[in-house]
Protein backbone atom coordinates (compact mmCIF):
# COMPACT_ATOMS: atom_id res chain seq x y z
CA UNK A 1 0.00 0.00 0.00
CA UNK A 2 1.46 3.28 -1.02
CA UNK A 3 1.39 6.21 2.11
CA UNK A 4 1.52 9.36 1.93
CA UNK A 5 3.33 11.51 4.94
CA UNK A 6 0.59 13.51 6.42
CA UNK A 7 2.13 14.80 9.90
CA UNK A 8 5.53 15.60 10.86
CA UNK A 9 7.27 15.20 13.33
CA UNK A 10 6.99 18.44 14.81
CA UNK A 11 3.39 18.19 14.43
CA UNK A 12 3.27 14.44 16.15
CA UNK A 13 5.10 15.73 18.88
CA UNK A 14 2.98 19.04 19.29
CA UNK A 15 -0.14 16.50 19.02
CA UNK A 16 1.11 14.19 21.92
CA UNK A 17 2.69 16.99 24.17
CA UNK A 18 -0.15 19.18 24.14
CA UNK A 19 -2.17 15.68 24.87
CA UNK A 20 -0.77 14.89 27.69
CA UNK A 21 -0.32 18.06 29.27
CA UNK A 22 -3.82 18.94 28.54
CA UNK A 23 -4.82 15.66 30.33
CA UNK A 24 -2.61 16.44 33.72
CA UNK A 25 -4.17 20.10 33.22
CA UNK A 26 -7.85 18.13 33.44
CA UNK A 27 -6.88 15.87 36.27
CA UNK A 28 -5.34 18.71 38.52
CA UNK A 29 -7.69 21.39 37.27
CA UNK A 30 -10.27 19.36 38.11
CA UNK A 31 -8.57 18.81 41.79
CA UNK A 32 -8.69 22.27 42.62
CA UNK A 33 -11.96 21.60 43.29
CA UNK A 34 -12.50 19.27 46.16
CA UNK A 35 -13.81 16.46 44.51
CA UNK A 36 -10.97 13.97 44.70
CA UNK A 37 -11.68 12.76 48.59
CA UNK A 38 -15.05 13.79 48.36
CA UNK A 39 -15.28 10.82 45.36
CA UNK A 40 -12.73 8.40 47.26
CA UNK A 41 -10.56 9.08 44.23
CA UNK A 42 -7.56 9.31 46.75
CA UNK A 43 -8.03 5.53 47.75
CA UNK A 44 -7.15 4.67 44.91
CA UNK A 45 -3.88 3.25 44.97
CA UNK A 46 -1.20 5.43 43.28
CA UNK A 47 -3.58 8.51 43.47
CA UNK A 48 -3.25 9.32 47.40
CA UNK A 49 -1.95 12.97 46.56
CA UNK A 50 -4.96 13.80 44.02
CA UNK A 51 -6.43 15.25 47.14
CA UNK A 52 -3.71 17.07 48.27
CA UNK A 53 -4.26 20.91 46.45
CA UNK A 54 -0.66 21.44 47.25
CA UNK A 55 0.81 19.08 45.31
CA UNK A 56 -2.00 19.34 42.32
CA UNK A 57 -1.29 22.92 41.85
CA UNK A 58 2.54 22.29 41.61
CA UNK A 59 1.23 19.49 39.04
CA UNK A 60 -0.71 21.94 37.29
CA UNK A 61 1.74 24.75 37.11
CA UNK A 62 4.78 22.25 35.31
CA UNK A 63 2.02 20.83 32.90
CA UNK A 64 0.72 24.73 32.49
CA UNK A 65 4.70 25.15 31.80
CA UNK A 66 4.72 22.13 29.43
CA UNK A 67 1.51 23.59 27.53
CA UNK A 68 2.68 26.60 26.91
CA UNK A 69 6.06 26.02 25.87
CA UNK A 70 4.59 23.32 23.42
CA UNK A 71 1.79 26.05 22.08
CA UNK A 72 4.85 28.48 21.29
CA UNK A 73 6.62 25.91 19.72
CA UNK A 74 3.74 24.68 17.24
CA UNK A 75 3.41 28.95 17.18
CA UNK A 76 6.59 29.32 15.68
CA UNK A 77 6.35 26.52 13.70
CA UNK A 78 3.30 27.44 11.78
CA UNK A 79 4.90 31.23 11.20
CA UNK A 80 7.89 29.25 10.31
CA UNK A 81 7.57 26.59 8.19
CA UNK A 82 4.53 28.73 6.55
CA UNK A 83 2.49 24.85 6.62
CA UNK A 84 -0.82 26.49 7.73
CA UNK A 85 -3.63 24.17 5.84
CA UNK A 86 -5.01 23.76 9.05
CA UNK A 87 -5.85 27.13 10.28
CA UNK A 88 -9.53 28.22 9.18
CA UNK A 89 -10.45 29.67 6.15
CA UNK A 90 -13.64 31.78 4.20
CA UNK A 91 -16.35 29.42 3.92
CA UNK A 92 -15.23 26.79 6.74
CA UNK A 93 -18.82 26.99 8.68
CA UNK A 94 -20.72 26.62 5.58
CA UNK A 95 -18.41 23.71 4.30
CA UNK A 96 -18.76 22.30 7.35
CA UNK A 97 -22.69 22.51 7.49
CA UNK A 98 -22.46 20.39 4.04
CA UNK A 99 -20.07 17.68 5.28
CA UNK A 100 -22.30 17.34 8.66
CA UNK A 101 -25.22 17.42 6.21
CA UNK A 102 -23.24 14.52 3.91
CA UNK A 103 -22.80 12.66 7.28
CA UNK A 104 -26.33 12.08 7.64
CA UNK A 105 -27.00 10.98 3.84
CA UNK A 106 -28.51 14.40 3.10
CA UNK A 107 -25.61 16.18 0.71
CA UNK A 108 -22.86 14.80 -1.20
CA UNK A 109 -19.27 15.32 0.72
CA UNK A 110 -17.19 18.03 -0.53
CA UNK A 111 -14.08 17.60 -2.46
CA UNK A 112 -11.22 18.33 0.89
CA UNK A 113 -7.94 20.11 1.11
CA UNK A 114 -5.25 18.44 3.21
CA UNK A 115 -7.84 18.70 6.55
CA UNK A 116 -11.65 19.28 6.19
CA UNK A 117 -13.49 22.35 6.57
CA UNK A 118 -14.71 20.71 10.28
CA UNK A 119 -11.23 19.93 10.94
CA UNK A 120 -9.99 23.72 10.42
CA UNK A 121 -12.89 24.91 12.41
CA UNK A 122 -12.15 22.41 15.07
CA UNK A 123 -8.50 23.25 15.17
CA UNK A 124 -9.69 27.08 15.68
CA UNK A 125 -12.01 26.51 18.87
CA UNK A 126 -9.33 24.24 20.57
CA UNK A 127 -6.76 26.59 19.70
CA UNK A 128 -8.52 29.71 20.79
CA UNK A 129 -9.48 27.52 23.72
CA UNK A 130 -6.07 26.75 24.77
CA UNK A 131 -5.03 30.58 24.33
CA UNK A 132 -7.52 32.04 26.14
CA UNK A 133 -6.97 29.10 29.06
CA UNK A 134 -2.87 30.27 28.60
CA UNK A 135 -4.08 33.88 29.18
CA UNK A 136 -6.73 33.49 32.06
CA UNK A 137 -4.23 31.30 34.00
CA UNK A 138 -1.27 33.33 34.06
CA UNK A 139 -3.78 36.07 35.40
CA UNK A 140 -4.44 33.28 38.27
CA UNK A 141 -0.90 32.74 38.64
CA UNK A 142 0.00 36.10 38.75
CA UNK A 143 -3.14 36.40 41.28
CA UNK A 144 -1.64 33.83 44.06
CA UNK A 145 2.02 35.55 43.72
CA UNK A 146 2.86 37.34 47.68
CA UNK A 147 2.17 40.69 47.11
CA UNK A 148 0.45 40.69 43.59
CA UNK A 149 -2.30 42.85 43.26
CA UNK A 150 -4.45 42.09 40.90
CA UNK A 151 -7.96 43.86 40.76
CA UNK A 152 -11.09 41.55 42.52
CA UNK A 153 -13.25 42.03 39.24
CA UNK A 154 -9.70 40.96 36.32
CA UNK A 155 -9.06 37.85 39.01
CA UNK A 156 -13.05 37.22 39.01
CA UNK A 157 -13.28 37.18 35.67
CA UNK A 158 -10.39 35.45 34.62
CA UNK A 159 -11.88 32.58 37.18
CA UNK A 160 -14.74 32.72 35.49
CA UNK A 161 -13.64 32.42 31.81
CA UNK A 162 -11.35 29.67 32.89
CA UNK A 163 -13.41 27.32 34.25
CA UNK A 164 -15.88 28.01 30.97
CA UNK A 165 -12.77 27.79 28.43
CA UNK A 166 -12.28 24.12 30.47
CA UNK A 167 -15.57 22.74 29.63
CA UNK A 168 -15.00 24.18 25.81
CA UNK A 169 -12.14 22.72 25.73
CA UNK A 170 -13.16 19.62 26.99
CA UNK A 171 -16.21 19.11 24.94
CA UNK A 172 -13.84 19.97 21.84
CA UNK A 173 -11.88 17.04 22.78
CA UNK A 174 -14.92 14.64 23.34
CA UNK A 175 -16.00 15.62 19.86
CA UNK A 176 -12.38 15.33 18.38
CA UNK A 177 -12.37 11.46 19.96
CA UNK A 178 -15.72 11.04 19.14
CA UNK A 179 -15.30 11.84 15.35
CA UNK A 180 -13.49 8.15 15.22
CA UNK A 181 -17.18 6.65 15.67
CA UNK A 182 -17.49 7.61 11.75
CA UNK A 183 -15.69 5.16 10.32
CA UNK A 184 -14.72 7.21 6.95
CA UNK A 185 -12.18 9.16 9.38
CA UNK A 186 -10.45 5.86 10.89
CA UNK A 187 -7.80 5.80 8.20
CA UNK A 188 -6.40 9.02 9.71
CA UNK A 189 -5.62 7.50 12.92
CA UNK A 190 -1.85 5.72 12.37
CA UNK A 191 -0.90 9.16 10.95
CA UNK A 192 -0.48 10.66 14.51
CA UNK A 193 1.46 8.18 15.46
CA UNK A 194 3.99 7.24 12.14
CA UNK A 195 2.86 10.37 10.22
CA UNK A 196 1.42 8.89 7.33
CA UNK A 197 -1.66 7.63 5.64
CA UNK A 198 -2.54 5.71 2.69
CA UNK A 199 -2.10 7.42 -0.64
CA UNK A 200 -5.33 5.66 -1.98
CA UNK A 201 -7.10 6.98 1.05
CA UNK A 202 -6.00 10.74 0.66
CA UNK A 203 -7.00 10.11 -3.31
CA UNK A 204 -10.75 9.81 -2.44
CA UNK A 205 -10.63 11.71 0.85
CA UNK A 206 -8.54 14.66 0.71
CA UNK A 207 -8.58 15.23 -3.20
CA UNK A 208 -7.58 18.74 -3.55
CA UNK A 209 -4.27 17.71 -1.05
CA UNK A 210 -3.04 15.48 -3.58
CA UNK A 211 -3.56 17.34 -6.98
CA UNK A 212 -2.21 19.88 -5.35
CA UNK A 213 1.19 17.91 -4.23
CA UNK A 214 0.91 16.50 -7.46
CA UNK A 215 1.01 19.85 -9.72
CA UNK A 216 3.59 21.22 -7.75
CA UNK A 217 5.95 17.95 -8.35
CA UNK B 1 -1.27 51.88 78.60
CA UNK B 2 -3.57 51.08 75.79
CA UNK B 3 -3.70 52.22 72.22
CA UNK B 4 -6.42 55.02 71.87
CA UNK B 5 -8.23 53.12 69.29
CA UNK B 6 -11.85 54.32 69.26
CA UNK B 7 -10.65 58.11 69.28
CA UNK B 8 -8.23 56.94 65.97
CA UNK B 9 -10.55 55.61 64.09
CA UNK B 10 -13.40 58.88 64.75
CA UNK B 11 -10.77 61.37 64.04
CA UNK B 12 -10.05 59.65 61.03
CA UNK B 13 -13.37 59.12 59.37
CA UNK B 14 -14.92 62.38 60.83
CA UNK B 15 -11.51 64.38 58.73
CA UNK B 16 -11.87 62.17 56.19
CA UNK B 17 -8.02 63.28 55.39
CA UNK B 18 -5.38 61.86 56.82
CA UNK B 19 -5.00 62.50 60.73
CA UNK B 20 -2.24 62.51 62.97
CA UNK B 21 -2.67 60.85 66.51
CA UNK B 22 -1.14 59.93 69.17
CA UNK B 23 -0.54 56.55 70.27
CA UNK B 24 -0.54 57.07 74.09
CA UNK B 25 1.70 54.80 75.58
CA UNK B 26 3.74 54.45 72.47
CA UNK B 27 5.72 57.34 72.42
CA UNK B 28 5.54 58.24 69.14
CA UNK B 29 3.23 59.86 66.62
CA UNK B 30 0.79 57.29 64.69
CA UNK B 31 1.28 57.95 61.17
CA UNK B 32 -1.52 60.15 59.19
CA UNK B 33 -4.41 57.81 58.00
CA UNK B 34 -7.44 57.75 56.06
CA UNK B 35 -9.72 55.61 55.22
CA UNK B 36 -8.38 53.96 52.65
CA UNK B 37 -5.59 52.68 54.54
CA UNK B 38 -4.91 49.04 54.89
CA UNK B 39 -5.82 48.21 58.89
CA UNK B 40 -4.83 45.56 61.51
CA UNK B 41 -5.47 44.44 65.16
CA UNK B 42 -3.33 44.06 67.78
CA UNK B 43 -4.45 40.88 70.16
CA UNK B 44 -2.31 41.39 73.59
CA UNK B 45 -2.48 38.59 75.38
CA UNK B 46 -1.29 39.81 78.42
CA UNK B 47 -4.30 41.81 79.03
CA UNK B 48 -6.99 39.56 78.03
CA UNK B 49 -8.13 37.53 81.52
CA UNK B 50 -11.08 35.66 78.92
CA UNK B 51 -13.65 38.01 80.56
CA UNK B 52 -13.44 35.47 84.01
CA UNK B 53 -16.61 35.56 85.90
CA UNK B 54 -18.71 36.03 82.33
CA UNK B 55 -20.68 33.04 80.74
CA UNK B 56 -19.08 34.68 77.13
CA UNK B 57 -16.18 36.66 76.67
CA UNK B 58 -17.23 40.14 75.60
CA UNK B 59 -15.37 40.07 72.54
CA UNK B 60 -17.59 37.00 71.54
CA UNK B 61 -21.04 38.25 72.53
CA UNK B 62 -20.56 41.49 70.62
CA UNK B 63 -19.26 39.21 67.59
CA UNK B 64 -22.16 36.87 67.88
CA UNK B 65 -24.40 40.30 67.92
CA UNK B 66 -22.88 42.17 65.55
CA UNK B 67 -22.88 39.44 63.11
CA UNK B 68 -26.61 37.83 63.75
CA UNK B 69 -28.22 38.66 60.43
CA UNK B 70 -25.63 37.15 58.55
CA UNK B 71 -25.59 33.77 60.31
CA UNK B 72 -27.11 30.67 58.06
CA UNK B 73 -31.14 29.87 58.01
CA UNK B 74 -30.30 26.20 56.34
CA UNK B 75 -33.25 24.77 54.59
CA UNK B 76 -34.02 21.10 56.44
CA UNK B 77 -33.58 18.06 56.00
CA UNK B 78 -29.77 18.47 54.82
CA UNK B 79 -28.66 16.15 52.54
CA UNK B 80 -25.36 13.91 53.11
CA UNK B 81 -22.27 14.84 50.46
CA UNK B 82 -23.11 12.11 48.84
CA UNK B 83 -21.30 9.09 48.58
CA UNK B 84 -19.71 10.29 51.81
CA UNK B 85 -22.63 9.26 54.70
CA UNK B 86 -21.95 13.48 56.66
CA UNK B 87 -22.64 16.94 56.49
CA UNK B 88 -21.86 19.59 58.16
CA UNK B 89 -24.78 21.36 60.10
CA UNK B 90 -24.23 23.71 62.98
CA UNK B 91 -27.33 24.75 63.33
CA UNK B 92 -28.43 22.96 66.31
CA UNK B 93 -25.45 23.96 68.16
CA UNK B 94 -25.75 27.73 67.78
CA UNK B 95 -25.23 28.09 71.22
CA UNK B 96 -21.19 27.06 71.21
CA UNK B 97 -19.19 29.81 71.72
CA UNK B 98 -15.97 27.01 72.86
CA UNK B 99 -15.16 26.57 69.06
CA UNK B 100 -15.39 28.81 65.53
CA UNK B 101 -18.30 27.80 64.03
CA UNK B 102 -20.79 28.98 61.58
CA UNK B 103 -23.02 30.87 64.37
CA UNK B 104 -19.49 31.87 65.87
CA UNK B 105 -16.67 33.36 64.57
CA UNK B 106 -14.60 34.36 67.36
CA UNK B 107 -13.94 32.17 70.44
CA UNK B 108 -11.36 32.45 73.35
CA UNK B 109 -8.89 29.70 74.05
CA UNK B 110 -8.38 28.93 77.76
CA UNK B 111 -5.27 27.50 78.27
CA UNK B 112 -2.83 26.51 81.02
CA UNK B 113 0.79 27.09 79.71
CA UNK B 114 3.79 25.76 81.34
CA UNK B 115 6.61 28.33 80.70
CA UNK B 116 9.96 28.11 83.07
CA UNK B 117 8.60 25.46 85.04
CA UNK B 118 5.49 27.71 86.20
CA UNK B 119 1.94 27.46 84.91
CA UNK B 120 0.57 30.62 83.34
CA UNK B 121 -3.58 31.24 82.93
CA UNK B 122 -3.57 32.50 79.22
CA UNK B 123 -6.52 33.60 77.37
CA UNK B 124 -6.64 33.68 73.55
CA UNK B 125 -8.60 35.43 71.48
CA UNK B 126 -8.90 33.57 68.05
CA UNK B 127 -10.43 34.20 64.85
CA UNK B 128 -9.14 34.92 60.98
CA UNK B 129 -6.08 36.84 61.48
CA UNK B 130 -6.71 38.17 57.96
CA UNK B 131 -3.66 37.38 55.48
CA UNK B 132 -1.25 39.27 53.68
CA UNK B 133 -1.33 36.57 50.53
CA UNK B 134 -4.75 34.67 51.81
CA UNK B 135 -4.25 31.16 50.54
CA UNK B 136 -7.74 30.61 51.35
CA UNK B 137 -8.96 33.80 49.13
CA UNK B 138 -6.13 32.93 46.15
CA UNK B 139 -7.21 29.51 46.02
CA UNK B 140 -11.24 29.94 46.27
CA UNK B 141 -12.15 27.66 43.02
CA UNK B 142 -15.28 30.47 42.41
CA UNK B 143 -12.89 33.55 43.40
CA UNK B 144 -16.03 34.58 46.16
CA UNK B 145 -13.23 34.74 48.69
CA UNK B 146 -11.61 38.51 48.87
CA UNK B 147 -8.95 40.44 50.23
CA UNK B 148 -9.90 43.83 50.65
CA UNK B 149 -7.39 46.72 49.86
CA UNK B 150 -8.11 47.95 54.17
CA UNK B 151 -6.84 44.33 54.92
CA UNK B 152 -10.25 42.13 55.88
CA UNK B 153 -10.62 38.57 54.05
CA UNK B 154 -14.15 38.62 53.13
CA UNK B 155 -16.31 35.47 51.64
CA UNK B 156 -19.16 36.14 50.03
CA UNK B 157 -21.92 34.29 51.24
CA UNK B 158 -24.08 34.32 47.98
CA UNK B 159 -21.11 32.55 45.56
CA UNK B 160 -19.68 29.90 48.11
CA UNK B 161 -20.28 26.86 47.29
CA UNK B 162 -18.86 24.91 50.24
CA UNK B 163 -16.00 22.92 49.04
CA UNK B 164 -14.56 23.53 52.17
CA UNK B 165 -10.71 24.26 50.14
CA UNK B 166 -10.52 27.73 51.89
CA UNK B 167 -10.53 25.88 55.23
CA UNK B 168 -7.88 23.00 53.89
CA UNK B 169 -5.45 26.04 52.49
CA UNK B 170 -5.72 27.75 55.76
CA UNK B 171 -2.60 27.09 58.35
CA UNK B 172 -5.56 27.33 61.39
CA UNK B 173 -8.74 26.13 59.42
CA UNK B 174 -10.36 29.29 60.52
CA UNK B 175 -13.37 29.07 58.01
CA UNK B 176 -16.31 26.92 59.03
CA UNK B 177 -19.08 25.70 57.03
CA UNK B 178 -22.88 24.85 56.99
CA UNK B 179 -24.76 22.47 54.75
CA UNK B 180 -28.06 23.09 53.66
CA UNK B 181 -27.64 26.81 52.37
CA UNK B 182 -25.85 28.77 49.65
CA UNK B 183 -25.71 28.41 45.73
CA UNK B 184 -25.00 24.69 45.42
CA UNK B 185 -28.83 23.71 46.23
CA UNK B 186 -29.81 25.13 43.44
CA UNK B 187 -27.51 23.48 41.20
CA UNK B 188 -27.22 19.56 41.65
CA UNK B 189 -26.55 19.12 45.94
CA UNK B 190 -26.93 15.67 46.18
CA UNK B 191 -23.35 15.44 44.31
CA UNK B 192 -21.50 18.87 43.94
CA UNK B 193 -20.76 21.65 46.96
CA UNK B 194 -21.22 21.84 50.45
CA UNK B 195 -22.91 24.75 51.81
CA UNK B 196 -21.35 28.10 52.61
CA UNK B 197 -18.34 28.85 54.73
CA UNK B 198 -18.57 31.09 57.42
CA UNK B 199 -15.83 33.43 59.55
CA UNK B 200 -14.86 37.15 60.57
CA UNK B 201 -14.68 39.10 58.13
CA UNK B 202 -13.61 41.74 60.56
CA UNK B 203 -16.75 44.11 60.61
CA UNK B 204 -16.08 45.17 57.15
CA UNK B 205 -18.69 46.93 56.88
CA UNK B 206 -17.68 48.73 59.90
CA UNK B 207 -14.51 49.39 58.77
CA UNK B 208 -15.42 50.78 55.42
CA UNK B 209 -16.96 53.31 57.41
CA UNK B 210 -13.86 54.41 59.45
CA UNK B 211 -15.01 52.25 62.79
CA UNK B 212 -13.57 49.63 64.32
CA UNK B 213 -14.86 46.25 64.72
CA UNK B 214 -17.60 44.96 67.33
CA UNK B 215 -14.75 42.92 68.93
CA UNK B 216 -12.89 45.57 69.55
CA UNK B 217 -14.89 48.12 70.82
CA UNK B 218 -16.32 45.61 73.67
CA UNK B 219 -13.13 44.50 74.87
CA UNK B 220 -13.08 45.70 78.70
CA UNK B 221 -9.31 45.36 78.93
CA UNK B 222 -8.23 46.95 75.86
CA UNK B 223 -6.31 43.76 75.06
CA UNK B 224 -7.78 44.19 71.61
CA UNK B 225 -6.41 47.50 69.29
CA UNK B 226 -7.46 48.61 66.04
CA UNK B 227 -5.36 50.73 63.36
CA UNK B 228 -3.47 51.50 59.96
CA UNK B 229 -1.15 48.16 59.82
CA UNK B 230 2.26 50.22 59.83
CA UNK B 231 1.40 51.60 63.17
CA UNK B 232 0.65 48.20 64.93
CA UNK B 233 2.99 46.05 63.25
CA UNK B 234 6.05 48.92 64.76
CA UNK B 235 3.99 48.99 68.01
CA UNK B 236 4.26 45.41 68.11
CA UNK B 237 7.21 45.42 67.11
CA UNK B 238 8.31 47.40 69.74
CA UNK B 239 6.36 45.84 72.74
CA UNK B 240 8.65 42.54 71.96
CA UNK B 241 11.76 44.38 71.93
CA UNK B 242 10.85 46.65 75.23
CA UNK B 243 9.17 43.68 77.09
CA UNK B 244 11.44 40.62 75.51
CA UNK B 245 8.27 39.19 74.38
CA UNK B 246 6.98 37.57 71.53
CA UNK B 247 5.13 37.85 68.16
CA UNK B 248 2.80 35.72 66.28
CA UNK B 249 1.27 36.39 63.05
CA UNK B 250 4.28 39.14 61.49
CA UNK B 251 5.79 36.51 59.88
CA UNK B 252 3.15 33.40 60.30
CA UNK B 253 1.74 32.10 56.47
CA UNK B 254 3.52 35.08 54.77
CA UNK B 255 2.54 37.84 57.27
CA UNK B 256 -0.88 38.74 58.11
CA UNK B 257 -3.25 41.40 59.82
CA UNK B 258 -3.23 40.21 63.19
CA UNK B 259 -0.10 40.47 65.69
CA UNK B 260 -0.62 38.91 68.97
CA UNK B 261 1.58 39.77 71.91
CA UNK B 262 2.50 37.53 74.76
CA UNK B 263 5.21 37.27 77.23
CA UNK B 264 4.80 33.46 77.09
CA UNK B 265 6.74 31.86 73.84
CA UNK B 266 4.11 31.31 71.21
CA UNK B 267 5.45 27.52 71.12
CA UNK B 268 4.41 26.97 74.50
CA UNK B 269 1.10 28.18 73.73
CA UNK B 270 0.93 25.81 70.64
CA UNK B 271 1.43 22.89 73.05
CA UNK B 272 -1.18 24.08 75.52
CA UNK B 273 -3.66 24.24 72.30
CA UNK B 274 -2.84 20.56 71.04
CA UNK B 275 -3.12 19.21 74.14
CA UNK B 276 -6.20 21.12 75.52
CA UNK B 277 -8.08 22.29 73.02
CA UNK B 278 -7.92 20.36 69.40
CA UNK B 279 -10.28 17.80 69.11
CA UNK B 280 -9.67 16.25 65.79
CA UNK B 281 -12.80 18.41 64.52
CA UNK B 282 -11.91 21.95 62.22
CA UNK B 283 -12.44 24.92 64.45
CA UNK B 284 -9.86 24.81 67.56
CA UNK B 285 -6.92 26.52 65.59
CA UNK B 286 -3.48 26.32 67.26
CA UNK B 287 -0.91 28.54 66.60
CA UNK B 288 2.30 26.98 64.32
CA UNK B 289 5.42 29.34 65.43
CA UNK B 290 6.29 30.41 61.75
CA UNK B 291 3.94 28.16 59.74
CA UNK B 292 4.33 28.71 55.77
CA UNK B 293 2.16 29.91 52.99
CA UNK B 294 1.23 26.58 50.94
CA UNK B 295 1.60 29.44 47.95
CA UNK B 296 5.45 30.04 48.40
CA UNK B 297 6.69 27.21 46.22
CA UNK B 298 4.16 27.75 43.84
CA UNK B 299 5.40 31.06 43.50
CA UNK B 300 8.62 30.30 43.02
CA UNK B 301 7.84 28.02 40.55
CA UNK B 302 5.81 30.45 37.98
CA UNK B 303 8.53 33.14 38.04
CA UNK B 304 10.18 29.85 36.01
CA UNK B 305 7.70 29.58 33.73
CA UNK B 306 8.10 32.50 31.93
CA UNK B 307 11.03 30.49 30.44
CA UNK B 308 8.85 28.50 28.91
CA UNK B 309 7.43 30.61 25.64
CA UNK B 310 10.88 31.19 25.16
CA UNK B 311 11.99 27.79 24.88
CA UNK B 312 9.05 27.30 22.42
CA UNK B 313 9.87 29.09 20.20
CA UNK B 314 13.62 28.52 19.92
CA UNK B 315 12.81 25.10 19.55
CA UNK B 316 10.23 25.61 16.73
CA UNK B 317 13.01 27.98 14.74
CA UNK B 318 15.74 25.20 15.65
CA UNK B 319 13.19 22.26 14.30
CA UNK B 320 12.40 24.10 10.89
CA UNK B 321 15.27 25.73 10.27
CA UNK B 322 16.84 21.57 9.98
CA UNK B 323 13.57 20.62 7.98
CA UNK B 324 14.54 23.54 5.54
CA UNK B 325 18.30 22.26 5.61
CA UNK B 326 17.10 18.99 4.93
CA UNK B 327 18.41 17.45 7.53
CA UNK B 328 15.36 16.64 8.95
CA UNK B 329 12.46 16.37 6.00
CA UNK B 330 9.77 13.85 7.10
CA UNK B 331 6.48 15.67 5.13
CA UNK B 332 5.94 15.66 1.76
CA UNK B 333 8.69 14.06 0.78
CA UNK B 334 7.62 10.97 -0.54
CA UNK B 335 4.56 9.68 -1.96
Amino acid sequence: MMRIPRHSVQVRFTHWITALSIFALFFTGFGQMPIYKRYFIDQVPGLEWSSNYLVTLNVHYYAAMVLIFISFFYAGYLLLSKKTDILPRKGDFKESLIIFASLLGLAKEPENDKYLAEQRMAFAVTGLSIAGLIITGLIKILKNLPDAHIPLQISFWATQVHNILTVILLISIVVHLLAFLIKDNRPLFPSMFNGKISLDYARHRHSLWITRIEKDK
Amino acid sequence: MSISRRNFIKRAAYSGIAATAVLSGVNKTAAAFNTTDEYATIIDVTKCDGCHGLDTPRCVSACRKKNQDKFPQPEKPIMDYWPQPKHEDWSDKQNLINRLTPYNWTYVQHLQVEHEGNIHQVHVPRRCLHCDNPPCSSLCPFGVNEKMPEGPVVINPDGCFGGAKCRDVCPWQIPQRQAGIGLYQEVVPKYAGGGVMYKCDLCYDLVQKGQEPACISACPNNAISFGPKKDMQSYAKNWVKDKGGYLYGDLENGGTSTYYLSLIPFNAIHDAIIEQEVDGKPGKPGMPVGVANILDKPAGMARSMLIAPFAGLLAAGLSVYKTMTGVDNDENSEA
